[in-house]
């Protein structure tokens, strides 16, 4: 009986301690300056200790130096100076923490907030190996009792085990169906006091939040968004990593030329992108986020740049298309050869759809992001990281396009730390009397 | 002798208790029914487990007659993903009588099933784990 017992605990236990907090590693990517770069920030094993961050570098990535500093409350701890190489591939830093808590990474001019947890020990984990523990020392006790002839007094102790185990055994069965906690990072604003103690319970059950306003505008080469609240106007500070960024910018020129952006948040409500050899007109952007509290809102705006070149999108892929009529499940099929893809942004491929399109793209009625998933592997809860260049060569999106006409597509894809743009048009037929729902 | 019988008893109840508190549980594959205007649909999936999956569906009318028709398109998607995968199209094993295979349901949780006939569409919602 007991060994059946332990055998759940084993169970149950890490189940519980994933639970509150998210140990995982935290993958931004970050568009800072001219480089394309995913930070990724690992686990932290224990506190005070090291945290070793990964920098990730593109293909086209200038070689030289940048600065990680950890940060706790605005005050520096450790900084750590990582060169980054002409070759695309993984660079690593160490920075030091030396409490839990909300914590900032900041990569040069950019900041990414990250949550340092606790380890902290659930109530139902403390009741469970306290009642066992307890049930053990009563046991002596009874023993005792009985060794040293007073067996009548050992009923006492007994009675004592029989509760403790009772105890423990109730917590241990019950604990699954604990609801969790609400996490401080993704649902409440990180304090010391809550990553501290994360298993005080708040009386709030909607942590949902207002909109967000987007107002672009440029500085020299780079765009800079400000993001407000729609119910208060402060900045909103609560973006959370999603799809491994804070901020995904699509940026699709008047010719049609896309840049799928990561924006850094340079201050409170502040994000900005580098828009390289940026075209003349006006583009339409498109901004995806999360706020803490959960629900991911697209932002839509677009902004006149002034410039010069036009950079074509130069990817290229064997494209098999299967376009049902305007709300049924299109597919589209992009063959790129060889077995080779890497994750990007956690997903083997994205697909930006914008549509229909009659003069700018910025008045499309639709603006989608669809993506390609990777296939889960058994036994590893973790994503693969870009290191792992394994997959596709076939990346299959399914879209039900909602309006008829013709849409702009582009197909992204990593390869050989090189992000892969494709891009194509697609006709979508009005529907035949079929009631599209 | 009474003692021992005593204690056999009750280690078999504690024993039988605990089989029952922990014995695990899974999801059976159960016929989900749902109707449209004119027909009558009920999905019997091959498994309630992630992965490649094949469903078995009848269609009616209200009546209980096969539905005419001669292809019914399956259209997956999990919404709190965000992700749909390819519908798949099959025809009629016999009047009514449709068997959807190679259906990849790589993910557990909540997916919604649309199935269409036609102009007649039904969602049906399928827990996989």
């Amino acid at each position: 009986m007991l060994l059946a017992l332990g055998a759940v605990l084993g169970i149950a236990a890490p189940a519980l301690a994933d639970g509150a907090q998210s140990g995982a590693d935290l993958h931004v990517a970050q568009t800072i300056g001219d480089r394309d770069l995913t930070v990724i920030i690992r686990r932290v094993a224990e506190v005070p200790g090291p945290v070793h961050v990964d920098v990730v570098t593109h293909a086209g990535s200038p070689p030289g130096e940048i600065t990680l500093t950890a940060r706790a409350a605005g005050a520096a701890t450790s900084t750590v100076k990582v060169v980054l190489g002409a070759a695309p591939g993984f660079y690593s830093g160490v920075v030091q923490v030396d409490r839990p808590g909300p914590w900032e990474l900041a990569v040069d001019e950019a900041t990414i907030p990250f949550v340092v947890p606790a380890l902290v020990s659930s109530p139902w984990e403390n009741a469970t190996y306290g009642g066992f523990v307890a049930a053990g020392l009563f046991l002596f006790a009874a023993l005792a009792f009985a060794v040293f002839g007073r067996p009548r007094l050992a009923l006492v102790p007994t009675a004592g085990l029989v509760a403790g185990i009772a105890v423990a055994t109730t917590a241990a069965l019950l604990s699954p169906s604990i609801p969790p906690v609400a996490a401080p990072g993704t649902q409440l604003d990180p304090t010391f006091d809550n990553v501290g103690d994360p298993y005080q319970r708040t009386s709030t059950v909607d942590f949902s939040r207002p909109p967000v306003n987007l107002v672009p505008s440029t500085v020299g080469d780079d765009l800079v968004l400000s993001l407000t609240d729609g119910s208060s106007g402060r900045p909103v500070d609560d973006l959370l990593v999603h799809d491994s960024a804070f901020m995904h910018l699509v940026v699709v020129s008047p010719s049609g030329q896309l840049r799928h952006l990561h924006p850094i948040r340079t201050a409170p409500g502040e994000y900005r992108a580098r828009l390289r050899a940026s075209e003349q007109g006006t583009h339409a952007i498109a901004a995806e986020i999360a706020r803490r509290g959960g629900g991911v809102q697209l932002l839509r705006s677009s902004i006149d740049v002034s410039g010069t070149a036009a950079r074509p999108d130069g990817g290229r892929a064997d494209l098999r298309t299967d376009i049902r009529e305007a709300g049924r499940p299109s597919t589209i099929t992009a063959g790129f050869g060889r077995g080779d893809l890497q994750p990007w942004l956690g997903m083997l491929g994205h697909m930006i759809v914008v549509g229909p399109v009659s003069g700018s793209p910025a008045t499309a009625p639709i603006w989608a992001h669809v993506h390609s998933m990777i296939p889960p592997t058994p036994g590893m809860p973790d994503k693969p990281d870009e290191s792992v260049a394994a997959y596709g060569p076939d990346v299959p999106f399914t879209y039900s396009f909602p309006l008829p006409g013709k849409y702009l597509v582009w197909i992204q894809v990593e390869r050989d730390y090189s992000v892969v743009t494709v891009p194509t048009v697609v006709e979508v037929p009005a529907g035949k009397g079929v009631s599209a729902k | 002798m009474k003692r021992s019988v005593l204690v056999a008893l009750a280690v078999i109840v504690a024993v039988a208790g605990a089989l029952v508190v922990l014995w695990p549980r899974g999801v059976e594959a159960q016929p989900h029914l749902a109707e449209s205007a004119q027909l009558r649909f009920v999905l019997t999936p091959a498994t309630t487990r992630s992965g490649v999956n094949s469903f078995d569906l009848r269609i009616t009318d209200r009546a209980g007659n096969p539905a005419p028709g001669n292809e019914v398109v399956v259209e997956p998607a999990m919404p709190q993903m965000g992700h749909a995968i390819a519908p798949i199209t099959a025809g009629p094993l016999e009047p009514g009588h449709y068997r959807v295979g190679d259906v990849g349901l790589f993910m557990a949780g909540q997916w919604e099933i649309t199935v269409s006939l036609s102009a007649e569409r039904v969602v049906i919602p399928l827990l996989l784990t």
